[in-house]
C-alpha cells in the first residue's frame, strides 16, 4: 500500500446530447511521499480528468467509480462529504492558467490564508506569519500579499499559486500544466522551484501535462495516458531509452530536440472517439506496428520489469519489440 | 493610487450630464408649440394688453438667450418657479409629490431587488433543477404582466381586505401621528406590492445569470479545490462578484424611484408624482413639467454615479 492509491478508476461523462464519454478506463496509479509522478499525453486523453476525479471536483454530469485511497481509506466513499476535508490538507492543487485561479476582487494574502483558517492549520497573526513565510519560499515580496490578482504579472501568479497550494502542507500537491501559459524564462523558474520544494517539504508531485521536457526535468516517473487508458508507466530513465509502447516512442520523436539533430515526427491522426466502446488496442489506427491482435483484442497492461509497465501486444509477441 | 483621478472624472461627468439635461429642459419646453401666455390667458377677450403684461411678469418678452441665463440663474438659487395650475411654487408641488411617492416605489423596489436577488441566486444554485425552473419561469411570468394588469388584480383580490385608493383613509378624524402612519402603511401595501412584483423577476433573471457565469469560473473551482463548502463558497467567493452587474441594475431603477411609478400610481391614485407629472402634461403645467424632469434627471445622473462609485469600492480593476 502506497500513500496514496488510485485503484481502476474509471470517469464518464453525460454528454448534453444523451449517451456517455467513457473518459477514464481503468487507471491505477500509487503515488509515493517524495515521489515526482508526470502524467503525460496529448489534449483528451484523461490526465486532468484523473486528477479532478481524485479530488472530487468533476462536475455534476460525471460518474466516477473505482476508489482513491489515501493510507488505505477511500476519499470518495461518501462523495462531497469524505472527500473534502482532505482537500488542500493533504491533496493541494495549482491549476492550469494561474490566471483566473484568484478571485479578482480579493487580495492574493486573504486567498492564500483562506484554507489555513478554514482547515484550522493557523489563523490571525500566524496565518499572516504563514502567508508571508509561503511567499517568501516561492521567491515572492512578502508585500504581495496586500496585491490584487490583476497587479501580477502571470509568472507572479503562478507563483502565489503555488504558494497557495502548500499553505495547508499538503502530502500530495498536483500541478496541471502549471507553466504552460508562461515565457520559457519564467516556466524554467517555477519548475526549478517546484522540484526544490517538493525536496524540501517531502510531498508527493503529480505534474499534468503534455509539456514532455518540463516532465524530463521535474519528474523522476512518468505516467503515459492515452484515450483514457494507462498506456506505460516507468521512469523517466526507461521511458526515454527503452520504450515499451509505440505511442510513448512516437511522442518523445514528436518533440524537438535542442540541437535539431533528429527530425520532428509528428502522429498521423487523431485519438478515438470515447463516446462509444472500442475493440481493440485504442491506438491501433495509429501504430506504425498495428498487426491483427491489436484490432481485435484490447491489451492489458502488464508488468515488463520491475515498476515498467505497458499495454501493448508487441511486448507479449515473441521476437518483435516497440 | 488612481482612485481620486477615477472619482473627479465621474463626478465631473455626472455635473456634465446634468447641465446639458437642463439646458435641454428649456429647449424642450421653448420648442413646443404655444407659451405660457397663450396657454394662461385662453380666456375670451384677452387684451392684447393683458397678453403684453403676463409677457413681461414671466419674462418672455426678452431674448430667448436672456431667458435662459435668467432660468439658469433661478435655478441656482433652488427657484423652480410657479405652477400655472394651481400657482403654487413649483418646488413646494414637487416635494409634497416626491415626499408621498419615494416611500411607496422605494419599499417595492427594496423588496423587488431583495427577492429577485434571492431568488435569482437560488434558482443559478440549483441550476437546471426544479427550483430552478420554477423560480425562472415565474420570474420571467411576473416580469412580463403589464403594470397596470397586475395592479388591477390585486385590487380585485384585495379590495375589502386592504385600502385600494388614495394614502390615507379620508374620514379620519385627526388621527394621532401613530394612527396616521399605520394608516398610511395600510395604504402602501398594495401599490409597493404591485411595484415589487412587476420588477423583482428582472433581478430574478439578471441575479440568476450573473451567479450562473460566476459559479463557472475558474476561482470557484480553486474555492472548491481548497474544501470550502457550496455555501461558503456561494457566500465568500461568488456573491460579491456576481452583485457587480446587478448594482448597475440596482442604481438604474432607484434612480428611477424619484420618476415614480405613473401607471401603478394612476390605478390606486397614489398622490405622487407620477400622477403629477400626468396632470402636468394634461394641464400643459410647464414649469411643473420642467422642474419634475429636473428633479427625474438629477436622481438618475447621482444614482449613475453611486453605482459608479460602488462598482469602485466593489471591483478593484475599474481604476485600470
Amino acid at each position: 500500500m502506497s500513500m496514496l492509491d488510485v485503484v481502476d478508476l474509471e470517469v464518464w461523462f453525460d454528454l448534453p446530447g444523451g449517451g456517455e464519454l467513457h473518459a477514464v478506463q481503468g487507471v491505477d496509479l500509487a503515488v509515493e511521499r517524495g515521489d515526482r509522478l508526470g502524467l503525460v499525453g496529448e489534449s483528451g486523453c484523461g490526465k486532468t480528468t484523473v486528477m479532478m476525479a481524485m479530488m472530487g471536483l468533476l462536475p455534476s454530469n460525471a460518474t466516477v467509480s473505482g476508489q482513491v485511497l489515501l493510507d488505505g481509506v477511500d476519499i470518495l466513499a461518501h462523495g462531497e462529504r469524505s472527500v473534502r476535508s482532505h482537500r488542500w490538507v493533504d491533496l493541494a492543487m495549482v491549476f492550469q492558467g494561474a490566471m483566473n485561479a484568484f478571485n479578482p476582487v480579493q487580495r492574493i494574502g486573504r486567498q492564500i490564508r483562506e484554507p489555513m483558517e478554514l482547515h484550522r492549520t493557523a489563523s490571525g497573526a500566524a496565518a499572516r506569519r504563514r502567508t508571508n513565510e509561503l511567499l517568501e519560499m516561492v521567491g515572492m515580496p512578502v508585500s504581495a500579499a496586500d496585491r490584487y490578482p490583476h497587479e501580477l504579472s502571470g509568472g507572479m501568479r503562478q507563483r502565489a499559486a503555488l504558494a497557495m497550494a502548500l499553505a495547508c502542507e499538503p502530502r500530495v500537491l498536483f500541478a496541471d500544466e502549471p507553466t504552460t501559459a508562461l515565457d520559457v524564462m519564467v516556466q524554467a523558474q517555477i519548475l526549478q522551484q517546484l522540484g526544490q520544494l517538493v525536496d524540501e517539504l517531502g510531498l508527493a508531485l503529480v505534474l499534468v501535462t503534455h509539456d514532455l521536457p518540463v516532465v524530463a526535468a521535474v519528474c523522476d516517473r512518468a505516467t503515459v495516458m492515452y484515450a483514457g487508458r494507462i498506456a506505460e508507466q516507468a521512469t523517466m530513465d526507461a521511458l526515454f531509452h527503452d520504450p515499451r509502447h509505440p505511442y510513448t516512442r512516437l511522442l518523445f520523436a514528436s518533440t524537438p530536440d535542442l540541437y535539431g539533430e533528429e527530425p520532428v515526427v509528428s502522429i498521423p491522426g487523431s485519438p478515438p472517439r470515447l463516446d462509444r466502446p472500442l475493440t481493440g488496442c485504442p491506438f491501433a489506427a495509429r501504430c506504425p506496428h498495428a498487426f491483427d491482435p491489436c484490432r481485435e483484442q484490447q491489451p492489458a497492461l502488464a508488468t515488463l520489469a520491475a515498476g515498467h509497465l505497458a499495454a501493448c501486444h508487441l511486448n507479449t509477441r515473441a521476437g518483435v519489440t516497440a | 493610487m488612481h482612485g481620486s483621478v477615477y472619482l473627479a472624472r465621474k463626478v465631473g461627468l455626472a455635473a456634465g450630464t446634468v447641465f446639458v439635461a437642463i439646458t435641454l429642459n428649456f429647449i424642450l419646453f421653448r420648442a413646443a408649440p404655444g407659451d405660457a401666455v397663450s396657454n394662461l390667458s385662453r380666456v375670451p377677450h384677452a387684451s392684447p394688453q393683458l397678453k403684453e403684461a403676463l409677457r413681461h411678469e414671466f419674462g418672455l418678452d426678452q431674448s430667448k438667450w436672456a431667458q435662459y441665463l435668467l432660468y439658469l440663474k433661478e435655478l441656482a438659487h433652488g427657484n423652480l418657479g410657479i405652477s400655472f395650475a394651481d400657482q403654487q411654487p413649483v418646488s413646494h408641488d414637487l416635494a409634497t409629490a416626491l415626499g408621498n411617492t419615494v416611500p411607496m416605489v422605494l419599499l417595492g423596489t427594496v423588496i423587488a431587488i431583495l427577492f429577485g436577488v434571492f431568488t435569482g441566486t437560488v434558482a443559478a444554485w440549483r441550476r437546471g433543477g426544479i427550483t430552478d425552473q420554477v423560480n425562472t419561469n415565474v420570474a420571467i411570468a411576473f416580469y412580463s404582466f403589464p403594470t397596470q394588469w397586475l395592479g388591477l388584480m390585486l385590487l380585485i383580490l384585495f379590495a375589502g381586505v386592504l385600502p385600494t385608493s388614495g394614502m390615507t383613509d379620508e374620514f379620519a378624524i385627526d388621527p394621532s401621528w401613530w394612527a396616521h402612519l399605520q394608516d398610511v402603511l395600510k395604504h402602501m401595501i398594495l401599490p409597493s406590492a404591485t411595484m415589487a412584483l412587476t420588477l423583482y423577476g428582472e433581478y430574478t433573471l439578471i441575479a440568476r445569470s450573473a451567479m450562473l457565469e460566476t459559479l463557472s469560473e475558474d476561482y470557484i473551482l480553486t474555492a472548491r479545490a481548497k474544501g470550502l463548502s457550496n455555501a461558503r463558497i456561494v457566500r465568500r467567493h461568488a456573491f460579491r462578484n456576481a452583485l457587480l452587474p446587478t448594482t448597475t441594475m440596482v442604481a438604474l431603477s432607484l434612480g428611477y424611484v424619484v420618476g415614480g411609478a405613473i401607471l401603478i400610481e394612476t390605478v390606486f391614485s397614489w398622490p405622487g408624482i407620477g400622477r403629477a407629472v400626468y396632470q402636468a402634461v394634461l394641464q400643459r403645467d410647464y414649469p411643473m413639467l420642467q422642474g419634475a424632469f429636473l428633479v427625474l434627471t438629477l436622481s438618475v445622473v447621482v444614482f449613475n454615479l453611486i453605482a459608479d462609485l460602488l462598482y469602485f469600492k466593489l471591483d478593484p480593476r475599474v481604476t485600470e
